[in-house]
């Protein structure tokens, strides 16, 4: 089995240690013998973004040039998303899929539009870690999947924009301790098909490595169909989690 | 008489404050405490505009900021000139902000509330330098480098960049000594007249056949945006760059380091800048070689430092032989690869703190032949940065090597650095996680190394230091 994955801006949105998330995807599907491809894409590169498995783009401060680039990119982008390719976005990333983003002066960006969700950016930034209820139908899949035993999701926020979310994005979950999109309505993140944004750092897979084999599952069933991936050692992983779970709660 | 008016000015709240910071002071000896920020902390509740009231009766005060090398360079400076005579007060345990900066100086008066000390020589958070610089108003500032390291809580190095700009804008008689090598350090020294710099020459892409990791920050060009050229790079974003697009390139360093010899001690030569001339490639700079010295200190990073203090302590009119003779005296602070005799072998400590900074580490590390166990331990406590994702920017790769025998994860966030090591290609086999200090250092002392390391963030170091230290000789 192989994928194809695609980091977009690599060399711009890196802040926060995002990349990790990259790491921890292609080592978790090569532990299983599972082939990985990567392309590193930046602008003005052109993509197919259709003929990727998995795609990823992190966070960072750079919001010019990357902003133009990808309302250019933002058609194909969605095409892929229409047609099951996994997209994880992370901060920054997932604030200009949505539909619009509005700078502290008060210009507002249109977005690329995955998500149903607008951002509004604000001096006080929301800091700290973040404990949430993974979404309920998101557990469903992850139990079905077996792997590690875990409900919830950890990671570390750090963002001065508020997101809300319209009526047809999910959100990535529910808020137990943190603040999450925007600090009052307990949602975090966004998901529209396989597509998922949220402003969870940590990296994001690093603490849960249930939600890291969800993605791999679904990145996988574009070209392989549905696949049983084979059950990892995730002690370290899961003490992680349950050690800045239990100092949350 | 000056000082006497000045002190009648500085008003009731001052004194109440100076006295109740005094009293803190030698309550937290008394006590043992370390008490580096508490009495700074209490007298600036009181008068918070303590420090400008203090810093007037300095004859010169040298402000260090940047992200690493900060507490080295300080402490060498503090060091050359103790040598040559001249006293400085300092916040040498690394305590860098505003109430560490206050209990430096409160310490340093006399109970008259005048300075002890002629010079004052102060190590400045990057984030603090906004609370700092207007009230001390440093005659010199140093700035090392700008890596990725706290960003919980400064958003990002451009921000850190900015903040200092900002806050040197009401000081126009302040010179600047900047590293040439660090682009983003550089463009603090804009349009600013008393500027100058520092550098290490390297050969083109040297240390990169070495597999020098690619934690480049400042890779752009801060005019136009274009990705920088390297003729060479040391380590992150520090060697010598120029942009392909417009005239944006690295200054010609005033000061510059070379041949440099790195091994357990570092050895290069020290140059001052004599001229350009025209030559056959364009302009040629010629250098005058000053002195050859030496360290009794590990890790290439260290040649910054000493150099940017070198450099600091000549413009002040030190001697060169003053200057070669105190640095190979150096004696390194708490964790700055510094060593230890434990279980009757070699241990050494050392601060890590950011990708940049733990890279260098873990390079220097592995320089060493024979086996190693390490202890990594990371806590998140605020003078740690809460978030640890930084430890993803760090090439831990490095660590996966037939060399190290085991790596016991340890501090508040053991699982993280335990998760990290896995991804990063270090066998299960070699790992062991023990989130307590005393604990960790039991399981290394059993492994039956050659040398053993400790790799420890902040708010952790000085319990390492404080165990280490009773265990020596043993």
């Amino acid at each position: 089995m192989k994928l194809k994955i695609c980091h977009l801006y690599p060399d711009l949105l890196n802040l926060h240690s995002d990349q990790g998330n990259m790491l921890i995807f292609c080592r978790r599907a090569e532990w299983r013998g599972i082939q990985v491809e990567i392309d590193y894409i930046s602008l003005p590169e052109k993509v197919h973004f259709t003929d990727y498995d998995f795609i990823f783009l992190g966070g960072g401060t750079d919001q010019g040039p990357v902003y133009k680039d990808l309302l250019e990119k933002g058609p194909f982008l969605l095409e892929a998303v229409e047609n099951g390719s996994v997209l994880l976005s992370i901060c920054l990333g997932y604030q200009l899929l949505g539909l619009s983003f509005k700078k502290q002066d008060g210009t507002v960006l249109p977005g690329v539009g995955i998500f149903d969700a607008y951002t509004e950016e604000v001096p006080e930034r929301l800091q700290g870690n973040i404990l949430l209820e993974t979404a309920p139908d998101l557990q469903d899949e992850i139990k079905r999947l077996g792997g590690a035993p875990l409900d919830t999701l950890i990671g570390f926020e750090n963002h001065p924009g508020r997101t809300y979310l319209g009526k047809k994005a999910q959100p990535l979950g529910r808020v137990i301790k943190g603040h999450g999109n925007n600090g009052e309505d307990k949602t975090e993140g966004a998901r529209y098909k396989n597509a998922l944004g949220t402003y969870l750092h940590g990296p994001l897979l690093s603490k849960n490595p249930h939600l890291a084999d969800l993605l791999l599952t679904k990145a996988l069933y574009r070209s392989s169909g549905d696949v049983h991936l084979d059950p990892l050692n995730d002690d370290l992983e899961i003490y992680a989690h349950n050690v800045m779970k239990k100092r949350l709660r | 008489m000056n000082t006497d008016l000045q002190n009648v000015s500085k008003g009731l709240s001052f004194w109440t404050a100076f006295l109740a910071g005094r009293f803190v002071a030698f309550f937290c000896r008394l006590f043992r405490y370390p008490g580096t920020s508490l009495p700074g902390a209490v007298a600036l509740k009181i008068c918070p505009s303590m420090l400008s009231a203090l810093a007037p009766s300095y004859e010169k005060i040298i402000a260090v900021t940047g992200t690493n090398g900060k507490t080295t360079t300080s402490n060498l400076l503090v060091h050359i000139l103790r040598f040559s005579g001249i006293s400085a007060a300092s916040n040498s345990e690394g305590a860098n902000m505003l109430s560490g900066v206050a209990t430096a100086l409160i310490k340093d008066c006399t109970l008259g509330g005048v300075a002890r000390s002629p010079v004052a020589i102060l190590e400045v958070d990057e984030g603090s330098v906004g609370g700092i610089f207007p009230s001390t108003k440093p005659g010199l500032v140093i700035v090392t480098n700008y890596f990725c390291d706290q960003m919980d809580r400064y958003g990002s190095l451009d921000h850190n960049v900015t903040l200092l700009r900002q806050s040197l804008d009401g000081l126009p008689r302040t010179a600047l000594l900047l590293n040439a090598d660090d682009p983003l350090v550089v463009t603090a020294g804009r349009g600013r007249s008393a500027v100058k710099h520092y550098g290490i020459k390297g050969k083109r892409l040297d240390r990169e056949a070495n597999g020098g990791g690619n934690t480049r920050e400042g890779q752009h060009c801060p005019d136009c945006g274009e990705p920088l050229v390297y003729y060479y790079y040391h380590y992150g974003q520090l060697g010598d760059y120029y942009c392909p697009q417009c005239t944006f390139r690295r200054p010609t360093p005033d000061f510059l380091v070379t041949d440099v010899q790195d091994e357990d001690f570092l050895k290069f030569s020290l140059c001052f800048f004599e001229e350009e001339k025209e030559g056959e490639h364009g302009a040629v700079c010629s250098y005058k070689k000053v002195t050859r010295l030496q360290a009794p200190l590990r890790g290439f990073y260290n040649i910054y430092n000493i150099l940017a203090a070198s450099a600091a302590a000549i413009t002040m009119g030190v001697s060169n032989d003053i200057i070669a003779t105190t640095i190979q005296k150096y004696a390194p602070a708490t964790g700055r690869m510094e060593e230890f005799l434990f279980q009757d072998r070699s241990c050494t400590l050392a601060l890590i703190k950011n990708a940049a900074g733990v890279n260098e580490v873990m390079k220097t590390i592995l320089r060493k032949e024979g086996e190693k166990a390490l202890v990594i331990a990371i806590n998140d406590m605020p003078a740690d940065g809460r978030d640890v994702s930084w430890l993803w920017d760090a090439d831990f790769s490095m660590l996966d090597h037939p060399s190290i025998k085991k790596i016991i994860c340890s501090g508040r966030r053991a699982g993280d650095i335990a998760v990290r090591l896995k991804y990063a290609g270090v066998p299960l086999v070699k790992l062991v996680l023990e989130p307590g200090c005393r604990g960790s250092l039991e399981i290394l002392g059993v492994q039956g190394a050659e040398e053993y390391f400790v790799l420890a963030s902040y708010s952790t170091l000085y319990n390492y230091a404080k165990l280490l230290k009773k265990r020596r000789g043993r």
